[in-house]
């Protein structure tokens, strides 16, 4: 009976192709406009993704203390962290390696060429902390490190700007007046979240920075330290283990709070993800609001169809057709409209995600989401906006509706 | 010898139309009669006689205010809509004054209609729609659409429409209302052949041309049973 039911609704709505195209392109549109922000909220999620895991995995980070005063929570407050903590941190169990930076930024000479770049100070892990990895040449070494050696490792944007196609291998560039020699150059990681140019970046050992470049600084306080645990399950403990070692280094008594943060990497992916989710899932809802627009449409289609057809749905009763054949005929004509809309609009929501894809040069996922999407909107906007015109044409007296002219 | 059961058994059938304010209008008082299989009955008389009331509650599309109704033996006068629905199905046939086909459907399609709500598949009713269609004289119209052809033709499907269930009886309600009397004559002719083969006709018809293909005339006059007996009598008696 269904597959009957189907095939005259079927046929009904193919007599009246204009008008059942036109109807079905409100929820097209609709159906299409969700597929697409959809697929952009996810797009951005997973570029969210990509960047945090580009600039590392499993990290913990410590950064400087929070001010209080007058138990008011103020700004940042200065690092507390020398560098020698962060080889002590080195050793905690499951730590898989530790590192730290102190940034600077000045202009970088070599021949004629000078561009601008951001400088960190830092030692050989954080290669691994940073998820770098060298292209030519090598990192420089613990030793470089603990003798300050004026080596510098380069970011491909710097190689571009300064040396063109040159080998940079042993050249000597200026930074602040000072010669440095590139060892090594780093492989390319591409944008940051915000856009930034990750590969602008010149990588020297802390030590040498802080002789060479800031030698105004007393201090050796590491501006940001990265702890990598050896896996994501082991972050919690790590931070703790972390958390403790700089209280009883720092001589901090039970109650007094921490002159540092500790961060998880997880923990601020997950905020930043939720808030690219809540984006999304609030343009989906502005989207969906054409969806509303579209199933208004073919109620108010389906209550002229009722009209139009009232004779025809007189002599079908009075040819045998039970009350809630006539129903599901003309709620089965609405859920197809619906249907088709759907799941034309959903293809052209992923072609069109697709190419969105293409123009902005990232990989647009076609997520499950857009099929769950369709066919749930199929069978609400369906049922919802055919079943008062269905009830109607059930209601219809059939002596009255073989009457109408 | 066994008895022939009635196709149709009306006693006492009472209609009152009750509207808004009150009031009320007595449109059948206490009407009677029976109909044997393969009689020809024309009903008759004046507009507002009550005559659609009349075949719309023997057609199972409306209900008696009082009185009984069988037809076949089984008493339809208090089914509820379904039941009646399916009573229309399987055992009744409707001709209308204006075909009341569909016209966006072909002619096979609107001829196997009624089959659809009876579960049987495309393929026999296809089948049957064509032999039906072969009966009123429209062999090889099936693919066409009912606005190419003309109105008699159109009341010749209907007509096959009404036959394809092979229903215990056929209601047309002035049949020839909306044609011109050579195509009249020969929708009669048709029912008078249909007739023939042994198929139970009741017409409402206010023609004296069209009631005479009929064997048996019943005339209703202000909702009340004036005559009832053979068409021939009824129109000695007039002459006289
Ligand atoms: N649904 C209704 N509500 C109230 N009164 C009705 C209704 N249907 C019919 N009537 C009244 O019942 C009476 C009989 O109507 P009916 O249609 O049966 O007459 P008829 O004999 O078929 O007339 P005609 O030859 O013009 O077709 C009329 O006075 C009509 O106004
Ligand atoms: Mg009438």
């Amino acid at each position: 009976m269904i597959i009957q039911i189907l095939k005259e609704a079927w046929i009904s709505i193919s007599a009246y192709k204009l008008r059942t195209f036109l109807t079905m392109l409100g929820i097209l549109i609709g159906v299409a406009a969700v597929v697409m922000m959809v697929s952009a909220g996810q797009t951005v999620q997973n570029e969210i993704t990509k960047t945090f895991d580009s600039m590392g995995t499993n990290l913990i980070l410590i950064g400087p203390g929070e001010t209080v005063s007058g138990g008011v929570r103020g700004g940042r407050g200065k690092p507390t962290v020398t560098f020698d903590e962060v080889d002590a941190l080195k050793k905690l169990k499951d730590v898989e390696a530790a590192s730290f930076i102190v940034s600077a930024a000045a202009q970088a000479v070599y021949g004629s060429n000078n561009y601008g770049v951001s400088i960190y100070g830092t030692t050989p892990s954080y290669l691994t902390v940073g998820n770098w990895e060298i292209e030519q040449g090598q990192m420089f070494t613990e030793h470089d490190y603990k003798s300050g050696k004026p080596y510098v490792v380069i970011g491909q944007t710097i190689v571009n700007e300064l040396f063109g196609l040159q080998n940079p291998i042993g050249k000597v560039i200026r930074l602040k007046s000072q010669p440095f020699t590139v060892i090594g150059v780093l492989k390319e990681k591409g944008d940051g979240m915000m856009g930034d140019d990750q590969d602008n970046i010149v990588l020297m050992p802390a030590t040498t920075l802080r002789q060479r470049i800031q030698s105004y600084f007393r201090h050796n306080y590491a501006s940001v330290v990265f702890v990598k645990a050896v896996s994501e399950d082991k972050m919690e403990i790590v931070a703790n283990r972390v958390e403790y070692e700089l209280r009883a280094r720092h001589r901090l008594k039970d109650g007094v709070a921490n002159d540092f943060t500790v961060r998880l990497m997880t923990e601020m992916v997950e905020k930043v993800r939720s808030i690219g989710f809540i984006l999304s899932a609030l343009l989906a809802a502005i989207a969906s609001i054409s969806l509303i627009v579209g199933s208004i449409g073919i109620m108010n289609m389906m209550l002229v169809s009722v009209t139009e057809r009232t004779r025809e749905i007189g002599t079908r009763k009075a040819l045998g057709a039970p009350n809630k054949w006539i129903m599901f005929q003309f709620l089965a004509e609405s859920i197809l409209i619906s249907f088709m809309g759907s799941f034309v609009g959903m293809i052209v929501g992923v072609i069109f995600s697709q190419i969105g894809g293409v123009i902005f040069d990232k990989d647009v996922p076609i997520s499950i989401w857009s099929v769950i999407i369709s066919v749930m909107v199929a069978v609400i906007v369906g049922v919802a906006s055919g079943l008062m015109p269905a009830l109607k044409a059930m209601k219809l007296d059939p002596i009255e509706a073989l009457r109408y002219q | 010898m066994a008895e022939i059961q009635p196709v149709i058994e009306v006693c006492d059938l009472c209609k009152t139309y009750y509207m808004a304010g009150g009031l009320s209008q007595s449109v059948l008082k206490h009407i009677s009669f029976t109909i044997y299989p393969g009689e020809f009955v024309a009903i008759m008389g004046h507009s507002g006689s009550g005559k659609s009331t009349l075949m719309n509650i023997l057609g199972c599309l409306d209900r008696p205010t009082s009185g009984t109704y069988q037809l076949s033996g089984e008493n339809v006068s208090d089914k509820d809509d379904e039941a009646l629905a399916i009573v229309r199905g399987q055992k009744i046939g409707f001709v209308f004054q204006n075909f009341n086909l569909l016209m966006k459907r072909t002619i096979a399609d609107n001829v196997s209609l009624p089959l659809i709500y009876q579960g049987v598949g495309d393929e026999e009713r296809r089948q049957r729609a064509v032999e039906m269609l072969k009966k009123v004289g429209l062999e090889g119209y099936e693919d066409r659409l009912p606005s190419q052809i003309s109105g008699g033709m159109q009341q010749r499907v209907a007509i096959a429409r009404a036959l394809i269930n092979n229903p215990s009886i056929i209601f047309a309600d002035e049949p020839t209302g909306n044609l011109d009397s050579k195509t009249s004559d020969e929708i009669m002719e048709l029912f008078a052949k249909l007739n023939e083969h042994g198929i139970t006709i009741v017409l409402v018809t206010h023609e004296d041309d069209v009631a005479d293909y009929a064997k048996r005339m019943i005339k209703i006059m202000d909702g009340e049973k004036a005559y009832d007996g053979l068409r021939a009598d009824y129109k000695e008696n007039q002459g006289a």
